[in-house]
């Protein structure tokens, strides 16, 4: 199926509702071609709830989803075969071998004879010596790699990850984005929710965060961290400095170092010649970019 | 051969089913082998000698279909619903609910699945009582209408296997599934002829009894195996032919409408 050059997904207005409980409401978001998006949010902002009105868990009460051009509701024989997703919640698959859950879920996907494919998996996800194990018998990290081997068996385009490294320890975490990078270097488009921001910070071209089931903001990564957060820039003197500082960016000041905190907008050179101290007198400067985290925690401030 | 693409994920889910009974062989083929065997031998063999039927056949000749269809019908129903609990609970409907299968190809998949088990047991429940007809009589059953055998049987394990799925899509908890397995499979199988025959109730009875559909099942069968039946082939054909459209669009209408989250 030729989607290139088609947006892999577009959210318009999507609400869902449970019962009287609106998890979603009316939010509207598109991705690129081969990014990397992260739906961030607190528990219970709606991520899940968006990811399963994309794979037909769920019916969303209004609005309008397409996958590469095409309605879930309308054409899911298209969008699932385009979608790999990845379930927050771990799944026991009881009597079968890791490998056997594999060819059956390749042959759901309508791919017979794709051992090499999983084959591939097994191996690049460290499970081919557990291959004839059963779920049962695999750790909580084996479970998560197991449900992206499923997820990717049928070589998606568009990649659904809810949670993916939840339960998981900090190497294993570190092997999974890096193996979300590669795939997105390969062309896949990867949409993520995760609750670790300093790695959807460095992993994510784009995020959006969500709050009570409404998109607070979206937006290129660096550029929401920049808009939203402040830079910190320690300025260290050599011996104690008895000079006056005036400026509007001063936020603490003690014997031989001054903290600033200056908007994205201003330069530190622009600080330095600001505040009119002799430089043969600064001895180190070290400055603190915002994160993520950061904006995180000031889109959800803004709204409460 | 090449098979289309589209019938793939259906035919998956078919292959998977039979290996998830073959996986649990003893308690899906041996145990309800042995259950049949002990109503041959008890009701066909030790009772049976004592009983006379209008229609001149042996107790065990006719006890044989009615344990077959019985077998048919239990394991069909047991396959099919156990396999949907069971994906409940795993999270594997979350699994078929995003794969490419459609609930249509989930239905039928899980119907020819518990049909499959259905005629395995059902066969060899046949065969064991084979050996005691042998055994009692000195000779084999002959089977008097093959065709008409193998479309009942295919009827009724396709019908039970729907009820399955359908039921246990239903179901709330273990006790909804069980409930329906205890209060209404149970009695209209064993009201259904599978032990006694019509010719033998008062009247007021035989009229209960022909509201009860597994009649039909039952006694189509008796007609393929034996030639004899309590109600006419052609009624039987009509009853359980209509019974089995029934159980068809009500599972699908569940399959379509169903939370497919797990329990």
């Amino acid at each position: 199926m030729d989607v290139s050059g088609k947006s892999p997904l577009k959210i318009e207005k999507l609400v869902k509702k449970y019962g009287n409980f609106t998890a979603v409401n009316e939010v509207s978001f598109e991705m690129k071609p081969g990014e990397i998006f992260g739906l961030l949010g607190p528990n219970g902002a709606g991520k899940t709830s968006i990811i399963s009105c994309l794979v037909t868990l769920q019916e969303p009460t209004s609005g309008h989803c397409e996958i590469f051009g095409y309605d879930p509701k309308v054409n899911p024989e298209y969008t699932k075969v385009l979608t790999g997703f990845v379930p927050q919640e771990l799944i026991n698959h009881g009597f079968f071998s890791i490998e056997e859950i594999l060819v059956f879920h390749s042959g759901f996907y309508q791919r017979w004879h794709n051992k090499e494919r999983i084959h591939y998996l097994l191996k690049r996800l460290g499970l081919w010596e557990h291959k004839d194990k059963k779920v049962k018998a695999l750790s909580g990290g084996m479970k998560r790699r197991l449900l992206i081997a499923k997820a990717l068996v049928h070589e998606p385009k568009l990649l659904l990850l809810d949670e993916p490294t939840a339960g998981v320890d900090i190497e294993l975490r570190a092997s999974l984005w890096d193996f979300v990078q590669e795939l997105s270097q390969d062309g896949m488009s990867i949409l993520l929710t995760t609750h670790y921001l300093e790695e959807a910070e460095s992993l994510c071209d784009r995020v959006g965060i969500l709050q009570n089931g409404n998109l607070r903001t979206v937006g290129p990564t660096r550029e929401l961290i920049e808009k939203l957060t402040e830079r910190k820039v320690h300025v260290f003197f050599d011996g104690v400095c008895n000079e006056e500082i005036s400026s509007p960016y001063l936020r603490n000041r003690e014997d031989n170092q001054a903290e600033f905190v200056i908007p994205h907008g201003v330069g530190v050179g622009d600080l330095i010649a600001d505040i009119q101290c002799n430089v043969h007198k600064i001895l180190d400067i070290k400055i603190e970019e915002g994160s993520l985290e950061e904006a995180f925690v000031h889109v959800l401030g803004e709204h409460q | 051969m090449t098979i289309a693409p589209k019938y793939r994920p259906f035919l998956t889910l078919y292959y998977r089913e039979i290996r998830r009974f073959l996986k649990v062989l003893v308690q899906t083929i041996a145990a309800p082998i042995v259950s049949s065997s002990l109503y041959l031998l008890i009701f066909g063999v030790s009772l049976g000698g004592r009983i006379n039927l209008e229609s001149g056949l042996s107790y065990l000749a006719f006890l044989i279909p009615g344990l077959v269809m019985m077998s048919v019908l239990n394991n069909a129903f047991q396959n099919a619903s156990s396999s949907v609990v069971s994906g409940k609970f795993g999270g594997d409907l979350e699994d078929w609910r995003t794969s490419p299968l459609t609930p249509r190809a989930i239905l039928w998949a899980l119907s020819f699945g518990g049909l499959t088990r259905g005629f395995i047991v059902g066969f060899i429940t046949f065969m064991v009582g084979q050996i005691f007809y042998l055994n009692n009589h000195g000779s084999w059953l002959a089977v008097a209408h093959p065709g008409y055998l193998l479309i009942f049987l295919i009827i009724g394990g396709l019908s039970f296997s729907m009820f399955g799925v359908s039921v246990a899509f239903w179901s709330k908890t273990f006790d909804h599934l069980s409930a329906v397995g205890s209060f209404v499979i149970l009695p209209l199988i064993y009201l259904g002829g599978v032990f006694f025959s019509l010719e033998g109730l008062h009247p007021f009875w035989q009229t209960l009894s022909k509201a009860n559909p597994l009649l039909y099942f039952i006694n189509g069968v008796r007609y393929g195996i034996l030639g004899v039946s309590d109600v006419p082939v052609e009624t039987s054909l009509i009853v359980s032919g209509g019974a089995l459209i029934i159980f068809y669009f009500i599972a699908l209408r569940i399959l379509n409408t169903a939370e497919y989250t797990r329990w």
